[in-house]
């Protein structure tokens, strides 16, 4: 019987704060993660978001082709028109 | 029952207690980590499949504009020459010939040469296509700079006209109209005066006199 009030008394007074004690820090970190995870999703679809933008580049890309094309075709008048040094 | 028996069996209900309260918890935030993740992954996915294009575009961007500077550069250095091109360079953008030309690797070694203040117009207009530099905006101690007010003044001298002599005074525009203190008579020929100024007979435009002459 006495080993039967040893047996309660460590449970209560040993194992049960030191399943408390272990599990807390468990619920904490994974809470935690939860904003953290959160935040990657939010920066993720604002990145996503962002690149809408890119399809401009192909206009980027066409003006930029242009724009050459006109510089080679001034290029050839210039080469009359500038005066040599 | 023994009471012994009773609280060890009150001490494992709150131990599982215990337990089931932090545990629980735990796996509703597994459970939304999870689900954040899966959200996070397609908006990563997203990323990736909208910059899949963007480095071929790119890359053929800087092609074009490679292909332009060569042009460019190519035809500085024909006007000016490789040496003063890298001058005139320096003068514009202070440190800038140290990079040298990219089709002149030689140009990495010359020294560029001090550039008086006078250019003739066509070259500074190529050696400024594209951006206008800011010239001078550097210290003073620093590579030599070119002066830009008597390099603008000393250019226009190299080109005759009578505005750029900056006269006293120049001669008015005429005054057109019916309201004019000068009535001209119509010309039955372009370019051929019925009558001078001086009120001798007609000429052509080529023996007029100059703005300002035989006004006296």
């Amino acid at each position: 019987m006495t080993l039967y009030w040893i047996g309660d008394i460590v449970l209560i007074v040993v194992v049960l704060p030191v399943v408390i004690y272990l599990l807390r820090p468990v619920l904490a970190a994974a809470r935690a993660i939860v904003v953290n995870v959160h935040a990657i999703r939010d920066a993720a679809a604002a990145g996503s978001k962002d690149l809408d933008a890119v399809p401009l580049l192909l206009t980027t890309q066409a003006q930029v082709k242009q724009t050459v094309e006109t510089v080679a075709n001034f290029g050839g008048s210039l080469d009359v028109i500038v005066d040599d040094i | 029952m023994p009471a012994a028996g009773i609280v060890l069996i009150i001490g494992v209900v709150l131990v599982i207690a215990a337990a089931a309260a932090f545990l629980l918890p735990t796996i509703a935030a597994l459970v939304a980590i999870n689900r954040g993740l899966d959200e996070a992954i397609a908006a990563v996915g997203e990323l990736i499949a909208k910059t899949e294009p963007v480095k071929p575009v790119v890359d053929d961007i800087n092609g074009n504009l490679d292909a332009a500077v060569d042009a460019l550069e190519g035809l500085l250095v024909k006007k000016a020459g490789l040496s003063d091109s890298l001058g005139l360079i320096e003068s514009l953008y202070p440190g800038a010939a140290a990079a040298g030309l990219r089709n002149y690797p030689e140009s990495t070694s010359i020294v560029p040469p001090r550039i008086s203040e006078v250019y003739t117009r066509g070259t500074l207009t190529l050696a400024r296509l594209g951006r206008e530099a800011p010239i001078a905006a550097s210290s003073p101690n620093g590579p030599v700079l070119r002066h830009v007010e008597r390099s603008e003044v000393a250019t226009r001298l190299l080109y005759t006209d009578v505005r750029q002599d900056r006269p006293e005074t120049l001669p008015r525009s005429p005054v057109i109209g019916t309201d004019a203190p000068t009535q001209y008579e119509a010309s039955d020929t372009p370019g051929e005066r019925p009558r001078m100024p001086d009120g001798k007979s007609g000429g052509t435009s080529a023996t007029l006199v100059r703005p300002g002459e035989g006004e006296e």
